[in-house]
């Protein structure tokens, strides 16, 4: 076969940098790459996946992160404190809360009330009904803890763990570290990605090869339904005479690649093509939603409002993830930032995402899908346990919750204690870092060995910091 | 398969396991000083002049093929070589009348006389300014956490392109954008275009939000060090923010040293943007009035709360006088005494009086407010600090952690020299400017290297040191140390001009090798590392749409200014803020919007330079995604029907009109076999169409050929 001409030269750091990309997973699938088979001769190169990875059995083989943008108030959903409510009104001073600065504003009690739920007796608000039938299967942390108290750069630590220089994010990191499980799919798919606060670098690449980029569907403030995959479909021509087009072209292009002799950059050019032509058919296939059965679209709550938003979105990642792909991120639009009107501000937003995850949960529990499925649920921030506005609550990276589910997780724990008003961690607390150093060790990833070379150094998702929390492993 | 190169490609890592440095840690910037890259320039007599050469470039290279027993293919075609030159030099193609008068200009000076004529065209700055807009991270944004638009960017990029065609010495080139708000002027035109050089120390990426002031000092002093150091030095010198560096020659205190030139000096401050106040890039105002104009702007918005309260506030008045409510006047006026106009105060006029007094302030506030003054011409510009200082060493790199304070200066293993002081009061940017490109005393022989392995990388394709921006210890070493330091001498004795360095390389029997392939040469040299063939080269994608746009005969050759005025404040489309960049306007790709975070989709699909950092080489990477907007974006379509509307309005026949087609796409004719099989698809797609009902078949079928031209490996790369 003609690349053996080339492949052989190449060293693996070389592949990687110059390996083909986009939906050149194609290709580069994870079978091919284990079974040893060469691609086709027009495919561009191979291998997505550094040798020796996994380093340890995964738990986890994917991700679903349901991002909720803007930062829901920990305090109103999953760490309920009494004394809020007894101190209303009153200054929290500083010492109650250990640190140095007083005054921090005036408490605000939450207006909802919480319940114990499952054999875990997980604490959860009266907003979430639907994911509170799920509470043994989730561990809610309620220690996280992360830099940057405004969106963007709170934003950045979450998806790539810095934010004052360009790092890849996480998703890219897995897909780099895993490589895709499907043959015609990218291993990263970000849904209703958010185009501000760090826009597409919370799904970008960085210096690792462009193939790890997330793809995007849509963007947060587009209604998933009407969200496009740009130049996926020719507003022209019909699809048999594109194809004859193409026939045209790649004969063009095979002429000319016959002169060249064993070019690898020509070689890529028929490739994508071919790969280009192919996801035309394919992608539009899988985000329909026509193939789901009446009953699973209703308990997503799709067509239904307020749900049928994220339910649509809920229900595609699923879709993603039954077909390999190894991280997928579902965001809502920036809709979760109260400082004024917590309280009706929390109603809506739950009411839109409570039975869609509740029922994403319980989709991948009857497909036996949950068990190697990390679902991950959180925002940038939590939000301040003092009022602000009279009605509202600013953001606070101090502290706050997420909760996951499913992927080698224990459900029904509640992971890490903050003090009386919510203010500060107490007990294990969990800083971003951890998160994704958690994160990756759950997907078979060791966070200090997950390494990439660039500008002269080993760079890694973690940077210098992060351990995992391996108390919350099941 | 041969191991031979081997040296080659290993990284210079090898000598850190061979302890070049005796017993001294590799960050010992004395012992470092033995490292290639900081070495003197080679004896470069030794290398003999070969039969083969048509430039001192070629003998380099001959000398390495016959030491390693390989054998270089044969020059290229014309039309191959005027179609390269064109495009690595001006970045677009030559017309098919252009290609035909060089085919048959059998003067021996026929590649001069182009290539001359390319250096003078105002199109080289573009071509070539773009190659240092990618190192100097040229953005219309922030990017980061808060993607604020850089109004005034683009005078930056302007500049960067009339520097290059005015070819400025590099020297000049880099201390004006280093320090230009430092340097003494003769006129204000002067002063202004120093001003916007300048901002290459402004337009890095920041975190704006929640940042403490003092982290962000640090912050954007580490970003300025890291573009510094890989884009004139070719070092990575971000490892020795937080320890004496592990590999390169670099100790801590060096790197404070440099930090405290740029914590002295400021880049942000305080303005009025979205209705209020906030940190951003720091704003002269340019041109005689400049200063002037530029605060009465600022004045204005600063002041706007202010007048639309002192507005209402007249209003009111207006109501308690309607009102004949004395008190609730009385009460409004005793707390603002300006609520009422002169004309209205005095209660003994008639009531009308009063009224229409009041109407007319009201109008004249409401017309202040109405009336922002425009924005006025302004440069993004660095300033030295009230204080200048030297800066502590953070210990772990962390902001609030002081350590020792160094004295500000320069890397000690390329300073042979300690007298460059300092002058007190000023941060030192002057004389870091001076420093990075003095051959004598400074880091000038690194930068000539680094400089002259740029150029050549963009000639060439690949860089004689494959790790453009990396010349350390981990970076690779040069395939070819003596070309390398001919080059950089060459650079330095032409008084750094990178025009005359383009020139002797163009003009090389180096440059001018056909891409085909060998498979004598390619067994022994597969990574073609000793320059045997020339390296095929895919068009990026400025090249790629100017092509297309002048295929079409769309392309408007004149330069443009800004590309992003219609934004607002907050540069991506966000919430309720839907106006996005455009990418819809005819002149060359340079001028498109390089939003961070928001490139054009043919940028981001394209290998587009990362606008956040420092980008010597941008990536190679095929992806489908790059097929999806060949085959469907509506750009490249319409400037396939463009073509084929051209090419349908003179009458011919069909042959003719494909052998058009060709040359006006390809720069080439077809052969037999490719005619016919174009003329085969033309008229099967045409009837197609008529058959669907199409009454505009033959432009469709034309338009659908002209795009599978541009969708051809012939199109897209350079051979």
């Amino acid at each position: 076969m003609r690349c053996h001409q080339f492949r052989h030269s190449l060293t693996r750091r070389d592949m990687l940098r110059t390996s083909a990309g986009g939906f050149g997973h194609l290709v580069m699938s994870a079978f091919a790459a284990r079974s040893g088979l060469a691609a086709p001769a027009a495919a561009p190169a191979l291998t997505p996946t550094p040798v020796g990875l996994p380093h340890f059995p995964a738990r986890a083989k994917r991700v679903i992160f349901l991002f909720m943008w803007g930062g829901p108030s920990h305090v109103d959903l999953f760490d309920p404190k009494p004394r809020l409510n007894q101190d209303t009104g009153k200054q929290l001073s500083g010492k109650d809360v250990g640190i140095a600065r007083d005054q921090l504003g005036q408490v605000m009690g939450s207006p909802f009330k919480f319940a114990q739920h499952g054999q875990g007796g997980t604490w959860i608000s009266e907003l979430f009904p639907n994911v509170a039938r799920h509470a043994d299967k989730m561990c809610v942390l309620r220690s996280v803890h992360t830099n940057g108290s405004a969106h963007g750069e709170a934003l950045l630590r979450l998806h790539t763990g810095q934010a004052n220089l360009v790092r890849p994010s996480v998703g890219a990191w897995v897909s780099y570290g895993l490589g895709s499980e499907s043959d015609n799919l990218p291993a990263f798919i970000t849904i209703s990605p958010p185009r501000g606060h760090g826009g597409v670098q919370n799904y970008g690449n960085a210096f690792l090869p462009a193939i790890h980029q997330g793809m995007a569907i849509g963007s947060a403030e587009t209604p998933i339904a009407k969200a496009v995959i740009p130049n996926l479909l020719n507003k022209r021509i019909g699809s048999g005479l594109q194809r004859d087009q193409l026939d045209l072209v790649q004969s063009l292009n095979r002429k000319h690649l016959s002169n060249a002799t064993a070019d690898p950059g020509i070689e890529g050019l028929i490739g994508s093509y071919e790969l280009a032509f192919k996801m035309q058919s394919t992608m539009p296939q899988i985000m329909s939603l026509d193939d789901e059965s009446k009953s699973t679209l209703d308990m997503y709550g799709v067509d239904a409002e307020p749900t049928d938003n994220f339910a649509r979105q809920c229900l595609l990642a699923r879709k993603f993830a039954e077909r390999g792909v190894r991280y997928i991120q579902v965001s809502t639009d920036y809709t979760w930032d109260h400082h004024s009107k917590v309280k009706e501000g929390h109603v809506t937003e739950t009411a839109k995402v409570d039975r869609p995850i509740a029922a994403l949960l319980q989709d991948l529990d009857q497909r036996g899908m949950l068990d190697d499925t990390l679902v991950l649920w959180g925002g940038e921030f939590g939000r301040t346990p003092m009022a602000e506005n009279g009605d509202g609550r600013n953001h606070h990276p101090q502290v706050f919750s997420m909760w996951m589910a499913g992927g080698g997780v224990k459900g029904g724990l509640t992971y890490g204690t903050t003090d009386d008003f919510g203010y500060a961690p107490v007990e294990n607390p969990v800083h971003m870092h951890d998160l994704h150093a958690t994160i990756l060790h759950l997907l078979g990833l060791n966070h200090e060995q997950l390494t990439y070379r660039h500008a002269g150094r080993d760079f890694r998702l973690t940077d210098v910091y992060g351990n995992v929390v391996t108390e919350i492993l099941a | 398969m041969t191991m031979r190169f081997a040296t080659l490609v290993v990284s210079a890592m090898i000598f850190i396991s061979k302890g070049d440095a005796a017993d001294a840690p590799p960050s010992d910037p004395v012992a470092g000083r033995s490292h290639w890259a900081f070495q003197p320039f080679a004896d470069l007599t030794e290398t003999p002049v070969a039969d083969w050469s048509q430039s001192r470039i070629d003998d380099f290279i001959a000398a390495r093929l016959k030491q390693e027993g390989v054998k270089s293919v044969p020059d290229a075609g014309r039309k191959e070589l005027i179609r390269r030159v064109y495009f690595q030099l001006v970045g677009l193609p030559p017309t098919a009348e252009q290609t035909q008068a060089f085919v048959e200009n059998q003067h021996p000076d026929a590649l001069e006389q182009v290539v001359d004529q390319l250096l003078g065209s105002p199109r080289f700055g573009e071509r070539w300014g773009r190659h240092w807009l990618d190192l100097a991270r040229y953005a219309d944004s922030n990017g980061l956490d808060e993607n604020f638009l850089f109004r005034e960017a683009w005078r930056y990029r302007n500049w960067v392109i009339d520097a290059v065609n005015a070819d400025v010495p590099f020297d000049r080139f880099v201390l004006e954008q280093i320090a230009g708000d430092a340097l003494p002027y003769d006129s204000i035109e002067q002063r202004d275009r120093q001003r916007i050089a300048a901002g290459f120390m402004v337009i890095g990426p920041k975190v704006l939000l929640g940042n403490d002031a003092n982290n962000q000092r640090m912050e954007v002093a580490d970003e300025q060090i890291d573009t510094i150091g890989r884009s004139l030095l070719g070092l990575t010198l971000g490892c020795a923010k937080c320890h004496d560096h592990k590999f390169e020659p670099v100790p801590t205190a060096d790197y404070y040293a440099l930090a405290g030139i740029l914590t002295s000096t400021q880049v942000m401050e305080r303005r009025y943007m979205l209705g209020e106040q906030r940190v951003m890039e720091r704003l002269v105002g340019l041109g005689q009035d400049g200063d002037a104009l530029d605060s009465e702007y600022e004045r204005y918005w600063r002041e706007l709360p202010q007048a639309r309260k002192k507005a209402e506030r007249a209003k009111s008045a207006l109501e308690f006088l309607k009102k004949d409510d004395a008190e609730g006047l009385k009460n409004l006026v005793e707390k603002n005494a300006d609520a009422l106009s002169d004309g209205a105060k005095d209660a003994t006029q008639p009531s009308e009086q009063r009224i229409a007094s009041q109407n007319q302030l009201i109008a004249e506030l409401d017309a202040a407010i109405a009336q922002a003054p425009p924005i006025p011409p302004r440069a993004m510009i660095p300033s030295d600090v009230d204080k200048p200082a030297d800066e502590s060493i953070r210990k772990a790199g962390q902001f609030n952690q002081l350590g020792e304070k160094v004295p500000r200066g320069f890397l000690q293993v390329i300073s042979t020299n300690n007298e460059i002081k300092i002058p007190d009061g000023k941060s030192g940017r002057l004389e870091l400017g001076q420093w990075l490109t003095d051959v004598e005393h400074g880091a000038g022989r690194l930068t000539a290297r680094v400089l002259a392995n740029r150029i050549w990388h963009h000639m060439i394709g690949v860089g004689i040191v494959r790790t453009v921006d990396n010349f350390g210890r981990t970076g690779e070493l040069p395939s070819h140390p003596e070309l390398l330091d001919h080059l950089a001498k060459t650079l330095i004795d032409s008084g750094w001009s990178i025009k005359a360095l383009v020139r002797e390389i163009a003009l090389s029997r180096s440059f001018a090798l056909s891409s085909e392939y060998d498979a004598a040469a390619h067994e022994i040299d597969p990574d073609n590392r000793l320059m045997w063939r020339a390296h095929r080269r895919r068009l990026d994608p400025e090249a790629l749409r100017d092509a297309m746009l002048m295929a079409a005969g769309q392309l408007d050759l004149s330069p443009m200014g800004s590309s992003v005025s219609y934004l607002g404040d907050q540069a991506t489309a966000v919430g309720k803020n839907e106006v996005r960049r455009r990418t819809d306007f005819p002149n060359r790709s340079v001028y498109l919007p390089v939003i961070r975070n928001d490139l054009p989709e043919l940028f981001e699909v394209f290998n587009f330079a990362n606008p956040h950092a420092t980008t010597g080489a941008r990536p190679n990477i095929t992806a489908a995604t790059q097929g999806l907007f060949l085959l469907n974006d509506d750009m490249v379509m319409n400037a396939a029907e463009a073509t084929a509307k051209q090419l349908l309005a003179s009458p011919e026949t069909s042959e003719s009109r494909i052998d058009h087609m060709f040359r006006q796409i390809l720069g080439l004719n077809p052969d037999d076999a490719e005619r016919t099989e174009l003329l085969d698809f033309v008229a099967k797609t045409e009837s197609r169409l008529a058959s669907e009902g199409d009454d505009n078949a033959s432009l469709r079928a034309w338009s659908t050929a002209c795009h599978a031209l541009f969708s051809t490996s012939r199109f897209q790369f350079i051979d």
